[in-house]
């Protein structure tokens, strides 16, 4: 009699075994898709610029990519055709939630604010890019953040709450 | 939600540890097959502190590592309450300190999650950290101690409490590399900053398994170095080198080293000599293999077999009581603490968290596998503990300050990872690590479910001999069911009586040193119950209780009033003597003298075997001795005119099936061919059955001692014959002669003559029954080892007229 109730608690030690080992992998299940949505899901704050030739007018683009190259090369996202300016001259790097500058090692250098950059610097609304004769002003003011999808637009406090 | 999944993790766990413990409550019940026990309470204690600490541990780390990871601290808590669980069943006293140990663990472990969640003191104080380790480390060479009082002295001892500096010399190592390489990253082999790390690590690890002979701790310290300098060189050849390094070290070793030998040789082939170097091995494979599937239950198997069952074989401890279900589940746990440790690492948010996580992981790993690899033999013996699991106070304390650290490095504030240049080496030591697991779990499979079989049969399984205690063993009786053998006492401590002990060169002995002997051995399936019985009561006694089935009892045709009388009979000489039923070739009297009493095997085991008079031989059956003249009446059947010549005496032996070795459960001698008649040697059996001839019209029966068994479903069931009878004398010849060998006042036809050989003479005496005997047909062999034709004569009239007028 008392074996069958030892070997009844042996089954249920195994199944207790096992439940842990299932709520974990369960849990990572979870984890798996709770982070891949995160990143999915991740919002790019868009960046508007305000590029001013040296002479001429003023043209306002809008950005919601992580990266945006400026340079001489038509294959730039902000081509600019002057002499003084590298073929890839700088670039705009969306990171640790915050827009980065960075100099890619140009011939005659990047501004911000009139000063020189030499590492990756934080911009913000109403800095000054300057690249050669080039003046970029920044707005990140929102109202210009696009929703990716439409699922999330149903949800948004969920992934508000999730996003860590 | 991560102190969600943490704690309904750790509930699982409690639930887990809880039912062991009642099944460790519960387990002497099972064992002795009765209620009126004394059942095990102390383990809860352990169990109390376990979650008491626990719980305390899991709150404290709510509040202040708010963003820890949920798996790592559930999955080393189930390890290291099923640890403390296992070690107060192996030993009460040890459980009680390694609760002390938990307890002191995690008490610092909740204190540092208050105080100390910055790292960056390690960093800075690196050097202080490894020499303070070191130093420490160095007096074991001058004041070590074993608390065992044997092996390497790796311990300092104050007042009975013993500190293995070692352990904690690897986590120092580890934080000393991390900080020292997070800041040369992609650094050259053979470059300036790596020599001195290397020769430091190299010294120390030598020292290690020269003076110490340490050889697990010693690859553990060039592992962790191997792996931190592939992390920050990216070069796989550190690996392969590492590897090179390590087995040219084992083979020199086995040269230099008698313990590297040892092990080397016990785990290349440990078959040959499972009592001396393998014992340890091999116990531990019949530890896993008896574990079965779902084990034996805590309490109700026999780790205790297992040489250092708490620490170093604690694994193996684990597989006998959990049975491959729970050691996959193991298994599994440390494959969890593993993979996050990595994910941790990959995630941090500086090089030295980095490192330190991916430094920490490899310790954790690399000890794991090591000690189950040699365990189940995947890999040489190693004796370094088993991570949270194993006894041991520094062991414990050093796994968790390792866990600590993981989870203090993936609390991070940044979601940022800090940049990875090459991210092979953690993809590479991930799959070192689930190749090393997937193949431990390969290998308790292979124990249990391909070789458990061969393993449990095996003669050096104690376990055998423990089930003997517990359960009843089947009796043997004589024709007239009177017992022979019996088994009395109460479960647990059952022992073998011999009621009848001037049987027991025939009948043997069941002992749990000097092994099984003579119908013991032979029937030993049908006394232990595994022949016989149904095979599903054999199952569900394995299951429920990891025994076989009661035993059964065997009928001999053994009579034991004839017995008596031929034993008295004989007395001291060095005789045999054999009554057999010329027919059936059932045998009625065996008798070997001198004889020995199995009673007394406790005390007399080791002189029996080197007794002069070699008592254990039963010489009725391997006794072979010259027959001289003793087969003229055969001979007269075919050579009435002359005698034969050698050639043609050889050749009717031959004739009569007397090279051939008869079918007897018990051990049978015979010489299976001469080529001079006077090197020729025959057992009282052998004669005994060509004698048979003359009572039972020419046929040589097939001779029978085990009759029957007595089954739980059909009662008395024949045992099967192991022969045939066969004709090979004409019946009429037969007769004949026998008649003519009746002498004047007799019943019966007698004959006896002189076996000579070179310096010894036995004498010989046959009889039986005349042919047309209305009786039950007897035939009789006597033979003693002196020159004395009248006492064997005398002796034989003697029984057979007994026999013959009962």
């Amino acid at each position: 009699m008392s074996a069958i109730i030892v070997l009844a608690l042996r089954i249920m030690a195994a199944l207790a075994l096992y439940g842990f080992l299932g709520w974990a992998f369960y849990y990572l299940y979870q984890e798996v898709k709770r982070q891949g949505a995160n990143i999915a899901n991740k919002r790019i704050p868009g960046i508007t610029l305000m590029i001013k030739p040296k002479d001429g007018k003023p043209s306002l683009r809008y950005f919601n990519q992580t990266e945006i190259t400026i340079g001489r090369d038509p294959g730039c996202d902000v081509p600019l055709s002057e002499d003084t300016i590298s073929a890839r001259h700088a670039h705009l790097v969306y990171h640790h939630n915050q827009w980065w500058l960075e100099d890619l090692s140009s011939t005659n250098g990047t501004r911000l604010n009139n000063t020189f950059i030499t590492i990756p610097t934080v911009v913000t609304t109403d800095d000054d890019i300057q690249c050669g004769g080039y003046v970029m002003s920044i707005n990140l003011s929102e109202n210009v953040i696009i929703e990716p999808t439409q699922r999330l637009k149903k949800k948004p406090a969920q992934i508000n709450e999730d996003d860590d | 939600m991560i102190n969600k999944t943490q704690s309904r993790l750790l509930q699982w766990t409690a639930l887990f540890l809880f039912i062991q413990s009642l099944i460790l409550s519960l387990a002497p019940a099972v064992r002795e097959r009765t209620w009126d026990v004394d059942f095990r309470v102390s383990h809860w204690l352990g169990f109390i502190v376990w979650a008491g600490f626990t719980y305390l541990a899991h709150r404290t780390m709510t509040k202040t590592l708010p963003d820890h990871d949920p798996y790592i601290f559930s999955a080393a808590s189930l390890l290291s309450g099923w640890g403390i669980l296992t070690i107060w069943r192996l030993d009460e006293s040890f459980g009680l300190k390694q609760s002390i140990w938990l307890g002191v663990s995690l008490t610092a472990f909740i204190f540092a999650a208050h105080f100390f969640t910055n790292l960056a003191l390690l960093k800075k104080y690196k050097y202080l950290f490894l020499s303070g380790g070191l130093i420490i480390t160095s007096l074991t060479l001058l004041f070590g101690t074993n608390p065992l009082g044997v092996g390497p002295r790796l311990w300092l001892g104050l007042g009975g409490i013993f500190f293995q500096p070692s352990e904690p010399l690897k986590i120092l190592l580890v934080i000393y590399l991390s900080a020292y390489l997070a800041d040369r990253t992609n650094i050259r082999l053979f470059s300036l900053p790596l020599l001195v790390p290397t020769l430091f690590v190299t010294g120390i690890a030598l020292l290690l398994l020269i003076v110490q002979r340490d050889l697990g701790t010693a690859s553990i310290f060039v592992f962790i170095f191997a792996v931190f300098l592939f992390f920050s060189s990216g070069k796989r050849r550190v690996l392969i080198g590492t590897g090179a390094f390590l087995a040219a070290v084992l083979v020199l070793g086995y040269f230099l080293i008698d313990v590297i030998r040892i092990r080397v040789i016990g785990w290349v082939n440990p078959w040959t000599d499972p009592t001396g170097n393998s014992y340890q091995i091999i116990q531990s494979l019949l530890a896993v293999a008896n574990g079965n599937m779902l084990g034996r239950g805590l309490g109700i198997g026999s780790p205790l077999l297992v040489p250092v069952a708490i620490s170093d074989f604690i694994f193996a401890a684990i597989a006998e009581e959990t049975g491959l279900i729970g050691t996959l589940g193991l298994i599994a746990a440390i494959w969890l603490i593993l993979a996050r440790g990595l994910i941790i690492s990959l995630q941090a948010e500086d090089n030295f968290k980095r490192f330190l996580a991916a430094g920490v992981v490899t310790y954790l790993g690399v000890q794991s596998l090591l000690i189950i690899g040699g365990n189940l033999r995947l890999l040489p013996l190693t004796g370094v503990t088993l991570p949270f699991v194993s006894y041991g106070g520094s062991s414990l304390i050093t796994s968790f300050f390792a866990l600590f650290l993981l989870l203090v490095i993936s609390n991070r504030e940044d979601n940022e990872p800090a940049p990875l240049t090459n991210p092979r080496p953690y993809a590479i030591l991930a799959g070192i690590f689930a190749l090393g697991l997937a193949a431990s779990a390969l290998s308790v499979s292979w124990w249990v479910l391909v070789r458990g079989e061969d393993l449990l049969t095996r003669t050096d399984n104690a376990r055998r001999a423990i089930a003997d205690r517990f359960v009843q063993r089947g009796d043997l009786l004589d024709t007239n069911n009177q017992l022979i053998n019996t088994t009395t006492g109460e479960s647990g401590a059952l022992i073998r009586e011999y009621l009848y002990p001037s049987l027991a060169p025939v009948t043997g002995y069941t002992h749990p040193v000097y092994g099984q002997a003579g119908l013991e051995a032979s029937l030993d399936d049908y006394l232990r119950g595994l022949q016989g019985n149904p095979s599903s009561l054999i199952f569900w006694n394995d299951l429920l209780y990891g025994t076989p089935p009661p035993g059964l009892d065997v009928r001999l045709s053994i009579d034991l009033s004839l017995q008596t009388v031929a034993d008295d009979l004989l007395g001291d000489h060095r005789s045999a003597l054999i009554l057999m039923n010329a027919e059936t070739g059932e045998i009625l009297v065996m008798a070997s003298h001198p004889t020995f009493d199995p009673n007394q095997l406790d005390d007399e085991g080791d002189n029996l075997s080197q007794a002069e008079d070699s008592p254990l031989l039963n010489r009725a059956t391997q006794g072979l001795y010259p027959p001289g003249e003793i087969l003229t009446p055969l001979i007269q059947t075919k050579f009435t005119d002359a005698p034969p010549s050698d050639e043609q005496t050889l050749n009717y032996y031959s004739d009569l099936g007397l090279f051939t070795t008869p079918k007897l459960r018990v051990p049978v001698s015979t010489h299976t061919a001469s080529n001079t008649l006077n090197d020729v040697r025959f057992s009282p059996l052998q004669i005994a059955l060509a004698a048979a001839t003359l009572s039972n019209e020419g046929s040589v029966p097939a001779p029978r001692v085990a009759i029957a068994v007595n089954t739980p479903e059909q009662g008395w069931v024949v045992l099967p014959e192991l022969g045939e009878a066969r004709e090979v004398l004409q019946a009429r010849a037969a007769n004949d002669a026998a008649t003519s060998f009746i002498q004047d006042g007799k019943t019966y036809w007698s004959y006896s003559g002189l076996g000579q050989a070179a310096s010894t003479s036995v004498s010989w005496f046959i009889a039986g029954t005349p042919p047309n005997w209305q009786g039950t047909p007897l035939v009789l062999v006597a033979v003693v080892e002196e020159n004395n034709p009248v006492f064997v004569q005398k002796i034989g009239d003697e029984l057979i007229k007994k026999a013959l007028n009962r």
